[in-house]
């Protein structure tokens, strides 16, 4: 069911993608809190079940170990599940299922089997819904190796991305920013598909390089909108995907700049910022003029006063702020 | 723990095929001499890691593996070689896991407890208590949307059934009536804690709380767990949703090789000895015997051939090379 | 008097030897002619006799390494002396050949803190060093902490006054501490020569270059003074040269010309100025009646030349960092000559001030500043310097600019001499005027043009008018 091209939320890029894909291959079934009759508590999910029925739409328990568990076994035996997670926070009661059996079982069996399954789940801040309902957990998932990490900005990236993530035959987990949803973008029509593990270069600059997560890419703009009136041209880069990291596209925007920024949602501390400023500095060490900066939310649980919240997410002042500070 | 339902009593020999019963012992010998034969390898410092062995408990194994199809999956535990060989794993290949060779299942990537089998349905033994509960009912939902004729069975233990992860997934197998079997070894000790310290209630009520009929068996009884499965395996098959099927058992060894001197104090040397004198083997050829369906020498005869091929298993496992350097990278990703 | 044992010269390379061993002890009773110890030299090893009897006083031994030639070793007492109490520092003797003297070596002239520690630097840095073939030590850092980032080594590269090797000429590379690298820079010494004068050592440092320079200016002394070289081995007896502490005053004016001289791109421009007219000026405003006090040809020429920036205001600037200062008044620093040496005081604002105003505060100014009694706030903040050589016969010379000014003018004397007028000969009182200037802030046609608009209100002193 494709539509023309047009102007779409990030909601109606993954929804079309959802649609799409479960058109295509009826091996994909989808599953989750919610999902079908109500189409989503995010409304992502809208008009599936309608158009596929309950054997490929199921509104499950509240069980997010048991749901991975099933998608697990599913994926091990002919299907392509698709699991959403209301909240990224709720993976943790699906870890056993997320990294000790989808991330391993392919390994472990010395590749007899797959699991090609994609856990969606809503990540970020912004919100006011608190310390259990705002993280940004993509770095712990990063660290699993045979899981495949996706953070889609866009419309175009989260439908490109997601219908990727859906053909990949590992066990991906697709992070949409909750704050995101209707973020407007283009959506391109048709069978569209991005390569999982290449990044977009949104915006040339020659002072610095920006790299952004997630929803991280707009702040990161309107930094560059107002570090442009002060002469002052930065790059900005999305990853995209997270594992696998285009790496090699970061270390030259490092190598061309001399100075690195890098801005993600999750906690500052062992996250992210600071494996890809570790692999900056490994490969282009000979071309910094500065350290490579990092700039994630604040290390403390996400309070709920919206003073307070807004204090821990990373902005655009505070990415002006430490680009100039690189360059001063 | 409390009795609960129907202690289903053993169907009648003389309605099985004589192949089955002879099938069936040869994989309880099969089971045993493999396990006593690891016990043995494990002890000279041969083979790494873990063990965890199914002596005594082969009846459960087989009375329900009997029942399945190649296409048939199940699910296993960390005590896994029993349900692997009962449903149809090669020792050969086996072994070669369990010492890491190249030759052996997973190319020794897995180990004893991740064994998996897809030709043989095997889903795999799982080194996480309960593990397998999500995959068996997985893969009984992907049988159901395929349309095929699948079942699957959830082996576990008496401590599995105090995870989480047993309500979450029989909630919805029963939810979706999905084609699983569950199947819980109670061999009266999760680890070294025992049932009756660990679990409150009876363990066929929580399945029938959930909508799953649930049955109590002698898992000691070969011919009573074949009754038990394969009512169950019919009505999974059959579509009518999950059931749960509890088999009383024992295992004579400790929870894994690193405790032969039973130095946990938990059970009594006069406990295992008699439990031992319930072993399921020369029970059911005892049976067999006096229902006149075998003799001595057959059952002899089929002793011998088994101690060969487990023999011939352990040579073939210790001559593999192991795997080379470069299978450490292969397979984290499709 | 004791009598000294020094460290003695075995060959004419020999500049240091090291005691291998003594063979008599102190309090040793020595006769002339006994051994007393082995020492070995860049050559060999050898023994030293006693020259005077006496009791023996051991200074230095195998344990004090390398000894400079000529440096005590030991004493010789008489029986009833009392042992010789040694100075804190034991010094080479003032009675050796001239080679052991140590030459005061020119301290450097960068204000650098970090002699001996390694200077911050980003990664980029060092790789565009690397790239344009410079030392990236020498560049100024601007990064937090001084750390020195690539744009600062880009910015050294193109201001410095060290040539950039790129050339043909097959490069020399020797490795130089930060310090080494920096005092032979100072002295003029290039990679070639260092690595003639240090052949063989892999990263050269400080004492190496030091020493390295002793040895260029004991050679240069002693080409200058043949017979010194050619004295026979042993005690020797030549006059020592009279030292004396440099002075603050001196000091400053030796760092101050170092720095100009290292830091500037400076032209000198001459040209010959026909003052007749202005001689003939002075003489009219000097045999007037109501002239208090006439003008002096300082006073004069201060005028002129402040006129002269008014029309060429960029030869009234200073560069500071990338930028160019435009400094809003004329002030004229006059060199003046004192006892302790050369004083510039400054009058401010001479473009306001009258010639009769003028006259009246530099007699006054030039003459307390001659007797070394100008205020500190006097001898600062000019924009443009004057010196004048004239009265000591001097015609044209290269004047040195006073930091942080633009130029520097030099005036030579006046003196009577036939030229060309109108094609006719002619007796002409001449002039010639000597126009140092920074090449980096003027080129060379701006700054003839001021020279000329000089020379003009020189030779035709209406235009003062103007």
């Amino acid at each position: 069911m494709s539509t023309p091209e047009r102007i779409g939320t990030i909601r109606e890029a993954i929804n079309e993608a959802l649609h799409e894909e479960m058109q295509r291959d009826p091996a994909i079934i989808l599953m989750g809190e919610d999902v079908g009759l109500a189409g989503g508590v995010f409304k992502i999910t809208n008009g599936l079940l309608t158009a596929f029925g309950p054997e490929r739409v199921y509104d499950t328990p509240i069980a997010e170990a048991g749901i991975v568990g099933l998608a697990v076994g599913a994926a091990m035996t002919g299907l392509r599940p698709i699991v959403e997670i209301m909240f990224s926070d709720f993976t943790t009661l699906a870890s056993d299922q997320i990294v000790n059996q989808a991330a391993k079982l392919r390994y472990m069996t010395a590749g007899q089997t797959t699991v090609p399954m994609v856990v969606r789940t809503a990540m970020g801040a912004g919100r006011r819904a608190a310390a259990q309902h705002s993280q940004s957990l993509q770095a712990w998932y990063c660290h699993i190796p045979g899981l495949k990490v996706v953070m889609p900005s866009t419309p175009a990236d989260a439908k490109g991305l997601l219908k990727s993530a859906i053909r990949d035959d590992n066990p991906v987990i697709f992070m949409e920013d909750k704050m995101m949803y209707n973020q407007k973008g283009t959506i391109p029509s048709g069978d569209y598909t991005l390569p999982l593990g290449k990044a977009r270069v949104h915006r040339e600059g020659r002072h610095a390089v920006v790299v952004s997560t997630s929803s991280m890419l707009y702040p990161a703009l309107e930094a560059a909108d107002l570090l442009a009136k002060d002469g002052i041209e930065i790059m900005v880069i999305d990853p995209r995907t997270l594992s696998p990291l285009d790496t090699d596209t970061l270390i030259q925007a490092a190598k061309e700049t001399g100075h690195a920024l890098i801005v993600d949602e999750g906690y500052q501390s062992f996250g992210v910022t600071a494996e890809i400023a570790a692999r900056i500095q490994e490969g282009a060490f000979d071309y910094l003029d500065e350290p490579v900066r990092r700039l994630g939310a604040l290390d403390v649980p996400v309070p709920f006063a919206p003073s307070l919240e807004d204090l821990t997410i990373p902005n655009a002042a505070q990415i002006v702020e430490l680009v100039k500070e690189m360059l001063a | 723990m409390t009795q609960s339902a129907a202690l289903i009593s053993p169907p009648d020999l003389s309605q099985i095929p004589i192949e089955t019963l002879s099938d069936m012992y040869r994989r309880m010998v099969t089971i045993r001499k493999f396990e006593e034969t690891v016990y043995d390898v494990y002890s000279r410092g041969i083979m790494p890691g873990l063990a965890h062995l199914y002596t005594g408990m082969e009846a459960v194994a087989v009375g329900v593996c009997i029942n399945l199809r190649p296409t048939d999956n199940i699910t296993s535990t960390h005590r896994g070689h029993g349900h692997l060989l009962a449903k149809g794993g090669e020792p050969k290949r086996m072994f070669a896991e369990l010492l890491g060779k190249a030759a052996g299942y997973n190319h020794g990537k897995g180990g004893s407890m991740h064994i998996v089998d897809l030709s043989l349905g095997i889903l795999g033994a799982n080194g996480i208590v309960a593990g397998g509960m999500g995959i068996a009912a997985g893969a009984a939902l992907s049988a159901k949307v395929r349309r095929e004729d699948r079942v699957s069975v959830a082996f576990f233990g008496d401590g599995a059934l105090n995870e989480g992860l047993f309500y979450e997934t029989a909630n919805m197998a029963s939810l979706w009536q999905l084609p699983v079997v569950y199947v819980m070894e109670n061999n009266t000790y999760g680890e070294y804690t025992s049932t009756a310290r660990s679990t409150a209630g009876s363990a066929p009520a929580r399945a029938e709380a959930m909508g799953i009929p649930a049955i109590c068996v002698d898992g000691n009884d070969v011919q009573a767990v074949y009754g038990a499965a394969r009512w169950a395996i019919a009505e999974a098959r059959a579509g009518n949703g999950p059931r749960f099927v509890e088999c009383q058992t024992y295992r004579w060894r400790g929870h894994h090789m690193g405790d032969q001197g039973d130095t946990y104090g938990y059970r009594t040397q006069a406990e295992i000895e008699e439990w031992m004198k319930k072993d399921p083997i020369p029970r059911f050829g005892q049976r067999l015997i006096d229902g006149g369906r075998t003799d001595t020498a057959t059952l002899a005869a089929i002793d011998a051939e088994v101690q060969q091929d487990i023999t011939d298993a352990v040579e073939f496992a210790k001559q593999a090379p192991y795997p080379d350097s470069s299978e450490v990278y292969k397979h984290v990703y499709a | 008097m004791a009598h000294e044992i020094v460290m003695p010269q075995l060959s004419l390379s020999m500049d240091k030897g090291q005691i291998s061993r003594w063979l008599k002890q102190t309090g040793d009773r020595i006769n002339a002619g006994d051994i007393l110890l082995e020492v070995e030299s860049d050559k060999a090893t050898v023994e030293v006799e006693a020259v005077e009897s006496g009791i023996l006083q051991i200074v230095l031994g195998p344990t004090d390494g390398e000894i400079s030639v000529g440096a005590v070793i030991a004493y010789v007492r008489a029986e009833n002396e009392a042992a010789v109490v040694q100075p804190a520092i034991v010094q080479p003797a003032a009675t050796t050949s001239i080679i052991t003297e140590p030459v005061p070596i020119i301290p450097p002239a960068r204000d650098n803190g970090q002699q001996s520690r390694r200077l911050p630097s980003s990664p980029a840095a060092r790789r565009k060093a690397a790239e344009l073939k410079i030392d990236w030590q020498q560049a100024t850092g601007t990064g937090r902490a001084g750390r020195i980032r690539e744009r600062d080594v880009i910015r050294f590269a193109q201001t410095s006054t060290q040539t950039v090797t790129a050339t043909a000429a097959p490069t020399i590379s020797i490795q130089l501490t930060p310090v080494a690298r920096r005092i032979a820079d100072d002295f003029g010494l290039d990679d070639a020569s260092l690595a003639n004068l240090i052949p063989g050592k892999a990263k050269i440092e400080r004492s190496d270059v030091e020493e390295a320079i002793r040895q260029i200016v004991r050679e240069r002394q002693t080409a200058l003074a043949p017979v010194a070289a050619l004295a026979p081995i042993g005690p020797a007896t030549p006059v020592a040269p009279r030292r004396e502490a440099m002075g603050a005053v001196r000091k400053r004016i030796a760092d101050r010309m170092m720095l100009s001289e290292q830091t500037y791109a400076p032209v000198t421009l001459t040209t010959e100025v026909d003052a007749t007219e202005l001689v003939r000026l002075r003489e009219v405003v000097k045999a007037d009646s109501h002239t208090t006090l006439a003008p002096s040809y300082n006073v004069l020429l201060t005028k002129i030349v402040a006129k002269a920036l008014c029309d060429y205001p960029d030869l009234n600037t200073s560069l500071e960092g990338n930028e160019i200062v435009y400094w809003p008044t004329v002030n004229i620093g006059v060199a003046v000559d004192t006892e302790r040496g050369l004083v510039v005081p400054v009058v401010r604002d001479v473009a306001s001030k009258s010639m009769s105003d003028l006259a009246r505060e530099m007699d006054e100014l030039l003459k307390r500043a001659a007797q070394g009694k100008a205020t500190p706030d006097e001898l600062t903040g000019g924009t443009f310097t004057i010196t004048n050589l004239g009265v000591y016969d001097i015609d044209v010379f290269t004047p040195i600019i006073n930091p942080p000014e633009c130029a520097v003018l030099g005036v030579g004397r006046l003196r009577k001499t036939m030229v060309v007028v109108d094609d006719q000969p002619a007796m002409r009182t001449m002039l010639t005027l000597s126009l140092t200037f920074d090449h980096r802030l003027v080129d060379g046609a701006p700054a003839a043009r001021f020279l000329q608009r000089i020379k003009q209100l020189c030779e035709q002193p209406y235009l003062w008018l103007s």
